[in-house]
């Protein structure tokens, strides 16, 4: 799964001259929370976040109405921006791996990327919500099955002895993923889903697996 | 928002809601376009159909402020990447733009600049946008050009338009309109200029690229098979009005409001016989936007018309099943209990069980054009003289009163062939014969009896017609011409024709510029008729025409021949139209006859490999149908000099089946082989063989 297969693509995006206000609008009205500032060509130039749209008061003059009126009308977007050539702007090519962007994101502490090709051109956006739409679809939610978590030690053949079981009885996977057990080092958990079978019969088939038990088995 | 659900990231890329645009003219101005009302989210194809008139195209050049000097968005708005377009300067929308919004358009010529190489075209795209180097911007129209499958990339960037063939040329554009990977692609009316085959293969690649640029299309078409192939949403567009919105199969399975019900009931489909798949054009004609009837827009032409509907006009509803539709009683109209009102019932089918008497023998009738090379030798006349062989060895005959149709693509000789018939062109060598006559000599040694048995409907009436002689003028010509009909009586003769065509005798004083494109076809189809001809050869007489004016003018025709017995030749391009339309149909490539016989026949197994390619790339108006997917590689090789053996064999999908992958059809011509019906394959692989092929089109109720 690569970030051109997970990303939003054609994303709005607003052009570094526009009012802060129209672009405040745009954000509440398509209930965005991002949009990717471009200049000529689809170039990226800075990021807008809900974020920028808390102003310091100390930036105006006076706080009288006719001051924040006065400023606001002409504030714009380049002046309230996440800048890229200030280097506030992280971006991620559409060709890296998804675990690659969600890393980024988890060590700043960011919602979204904007996801650029070779030149730099804004190709799509990536933020939590598709990394989690991604989680969903790796996980085989949106079919019917069992999903089963199966505790193996952390040695060789344990997950061919697994699908080995599966395969010997003509069982398919939907979704896969895999951890290292929590607080028991040593050991990884598996997640299989399961698809047209019943809880009973996977329970049969897997416990027989040697060295490997069933952590948690669900319907979903 | 009002229509986005929240589930779709960003919400959809157009959005177009309550949208009217006027015209201002002379004393007043009109609305093209009333309350259209549509969506379409990424990745998503909407497709607009309706007949000619109805404001398809002016809902795509409202969107991109392309309405010219007199036009306006008059209420509503368009919303593009959320974002509102209507009411912006032209800078700002440009920039707003940008570069991506895209348009590919009819006619892939137009499009094009011929003065300049396709290569300097594209990358303009990109260094005027993107500011690429001239050398990047080349390396991305290769690759482009390479995605969208043009054969020999690299070196169609160096050629001039016109050096390329049409299904290419629009490849190109197609190419040119996703380099800047645009968000939303406008295409209005893509694939009509271009033949089944190309067709077919440019439908595939939309859909394609659909899936993998998550571009959102806007699919403008009036030919509700294509349609039903790319989009997975319709819209139905009549008079300026959105008046039925659903899937793609709820609109030919389950179609609500009474104009889409009409529209695909005038659709010949393929699959059903002739005797059965009756044409249904819809009555009237779509109301000038200046004359729309009060109430509901389709109320004049709809079967369902009740007081109501001339009352109230109705609203754009949801129905429970998600259809959208604007009609009154769409929940209690039940199209299967529809009968046809008297005045468009078609005509029956005649049933002349009499001995077969062939009126038009045609025996190896060739015709070849010499080609003038430009070398020395040639300016001297001393090399070998080098021909186009536009016919090569046609062989048919058509019994009195029967119907031959002639399909193939563009360039492969239909219509030489029937200008050799009519005498336009003289044979190269062969026999032709019509009512023991021979008619392959000059037609100035022909006389004067058999240019009169002999006419022809052409395919454009616009340009076949006098604009300065009056309807019954030019009807009344070859009746004075050929003194079939007295002096005196010509009037009288050309208003009985004129009804006959159901055009009324107001239509006698009336010009060509006065009618509509149906009517022309009518007019011409009157004048063809008028010196009482046995043989009417039809050169694609219904393949400008909208489908409900189609439908009509078809089932004119047969009612014509039903009169008066008349014997057709008629070319079309649409496989389906020549189904409903002929007795016998014969299938043409590159000059030569492939398959003749039987239209049931043609159109059933054993085919003929080139007939299945033909018939697997034709567009069927039903989602459900399961269609084989047959594309042929490469163009059609140049008639100059036509492939050794069988002419198919560059481009057969089929050779594999025969020993050594077909060697024999590049060396040696293949032979007739022939049932006792006179269904005639043209192949080396023999009948029993191709009787084990795959029907190429099941349909729920039977295989074709």
């Amino acid at each position: 799964m690569l970030v051109k297969d997970v990303m939003t693509r054609h994303p709005i995006m607003v052009p570094p001259e526009m009012s802060a206000a129209e672009a405040q609008h745009i954000m509440t009205e398509n209930l965005v929370r991002h949009l990717p500032v471009v200049g000529d060509g689809k170039k990226l130039v800075g990021l807008v976040t809900n974020q920028c749209f808390a102003m310091k008061p100390d930036t105006m003059i006076s706080l009288s109405v006719w001051e924040i009126t006065r400023y606001l009308s002409n504030l714009k977007v380049q002046k309230i921006m996440l800048s890229v050539k200030e280097g506030k702007v992280y971006t991620i090519n559409f060709g890296k791996t998804v675990e690659q962007a969600a890393r980024i994101m988890t060590e700043h502490k960011i919602g979204c990327l904007p996801v650029v090709d070779d030149d730099g051109v804004v190709v799509g956006i990536l933020s939590e919500i598709d990394l989690l739409r991604s989680l969903q679809e790796m996980l085989g939610l949106p079919t019917k099955g069992v999903r089963v978590t199966m505790r193996m030690p952390n040695k060789k053949g344990q997950f061919a002895a697994l699908t080995g079981a599966l395969a010997q009885n003509d069982l398919g996977v939907m979704g896969i993923g895999s951890f290292p057990t929590p607080r028991q080092p040593g050991y990884y958990d598996i997640v299989v889903k399961i698809p047209e079978v019943s809880i009973e019969q996977v329970r049969d088939i897997l416990s027989q697996v040697p060295e490997q038990e069933i952590v948690d088995i669900h319907e979903e | 928002m009002t229509r986005t659900n929240g589930k779709v990231p960003g919400g959809p890329v157009l959005s177009v809601e309550d949208l009217a645009v006027a015209y201002k003219i002379r004393g007043g101005e009109i609305e093209a376009v009333q309350d259209v009302t549509f969506d379409i989210q990424r990745g998503e194809a909407h497709g607009i159909v309706g007949e000619s008139g109805c404001g398809k195209s002016t809902v795509t050049w409202a969107i991109l402020n392309f309405l010219g000097a007199n036009g306006y968005v008059k209420r509503g708005g368009i919303k593009f990447l959320g974002q509102e377009l209507v009411g912006r300067s032209g800078e700002e929308l440009r920039r707003l733009r940008g570069d991506q919004i895209a348009m590919v358009y009819q006619d892939p010529m137009q499009a094009l600049n011929p003065s300049m190489r396709l290569g300097d075209q594209m990358k303009e795209v990109l260094t005027v946008h993107r500011g690429l180097s001239d050398k990047e911007a080349e390396k991305r129209c290769i690759s482009m050009l390479e995605r969208v499958y043009m054969p020999d990339a690299a070196n169609v960037m160096h050629r001039f338009p016109h050096q390329i063939s049409g299904g290419q040329q629009q490849r190109v554009v197609i190419a040119m309109a996703l380099l800047n990977n645009p968000a939303l692609l406008i295409m209005d009316e893509p694939t009509t200029a271009l033949d089944v085959t190309v067709e077919a293969a440019v439908l595939d690649l939309i859909a394609e690229l659909r899936r993998d640029f998550d571009t959102g299309i806007l699919f403008i078409s009036h030919n509700l098979g294509v349609v039903a192939r790319v989009c997975n949403k319709v819209g139905v567009m009549y008079a300026g009005e959105m008046v039925e919105v659903a899937t793609t199969e709820d609109i030919y399975k389950n179609p609500q409001h009474p104009y889409t019900q009409g529209l695909i009931r005038c659709v010949p489909k393929l699959g059903s016989d002739k005797a059965s798949s009756m044409l249904y054009p819809i009555r009237g004609r779509v109301p000038p936007p200046n004359n729309r009837p009060p109430g509901c827009v389709y109320g004049p032409r709809c079967d369902y018309f009740q007081d109501r509907c001339r009352e109230e006009r109705p609203e754009l509803r949801k129905l429970p099943n998600g259809v959208e539709v604007r009609c009154h009683f769409a929940e209690k109209i039940d199209p299967s209990k529809w009968q046809p009102s008297e005045d468009i019932l078609p005509p029956k089918v005649r049933q002349n069980g009499d001995k077969e008497e062939y009126i038009i023998e045609v025996k190896d009738l060739k015709k070849y054009y010499e080609v003038q090379g430009s070398s020395l030798k040639d300016v001297f006349g001393m090399s070998e003289p080098r021909y186009v062989k536009a016919v090569e060895n046609a062989t048919f005959n058509v019994p009195k009163g029967k119907t031959l149709g002639i399909v193939g693509e563009s360039g492969c000789g239909k219509s030489t062939l029937i200008k050799t018939i009519i005498g336009l062109e003289d044979s190269t060598s062969g026999d032709a014969e019509f009512l023991g006559l021979d008619i392959t000599g000059d037609l100035t040694t022909r006389t004067e009896q058999l240019i009169q048995e002999l006419q022809m409907v052409f395919q454009n009436p616009d340009s076949t017609m006098n604009p300065s002689y009056t309807v019954g003028q030019q009807i009344g010509r070859p009746m004075l011409r050929f003194g079939t009909v007295p002096k005196g009586e010509v009037r009288n003769e050309v208003i009985k024709l004129l009804n006959l065509m159901r055009l009324g005798a107001n239509y006698y004083d009336r010009l060509p510029r006065q009618l509509s494109g149906g009517e022309k076809q009518r007019v011409g189809i009157a004048r063809a008729l008028a010196s009482r001809p046995d043989l009417v050869l039809c050169d694609e007489p219904v393949s400008a025409l909208d489908v409900s004016v189609q439908a009509a003018v078809l089932n004119l025709l047969l009612e014509v021949q039903a009169e008066y017995g008349t014997t057709m030749i008629f070319i079309a391009h649409d496989l389906s139209v020549v189904r409903f339309f002929s007795d016998y149909v014969a299938v043409m490539y590159l000059g030569q006859i492939m398959e003749i016989g039987p239209a049931d026949a043609i159109y059933a197994l054993p085919y003929h490999p080139y007939t299945e390619a033909l018939l697997s790339a034709v567009p069927i108006p039903d989602p459900s149908a399961k269609q084989k997917r047959i594309r042929l590689e490469g163009t059609v090789p140049s008639a100059i000099s036509p492939p050794q053996g069988c002419r198919f064999n560059t481009r057969c999908p089929r050779r594999q089946l025969l020993p050594d992958g077909g060697k024999i059809c590049e060396t040696e011509t293949p032979p007739w082989q022939e049932d006792e019906r006179g269904h005639r394959i043209f192949c080396h692989i023999p009948r029993e063989t191709l009787l084990t092929f795959e029907p190429v089109i099941q349909t729920k109720e039977r295989a074709v």
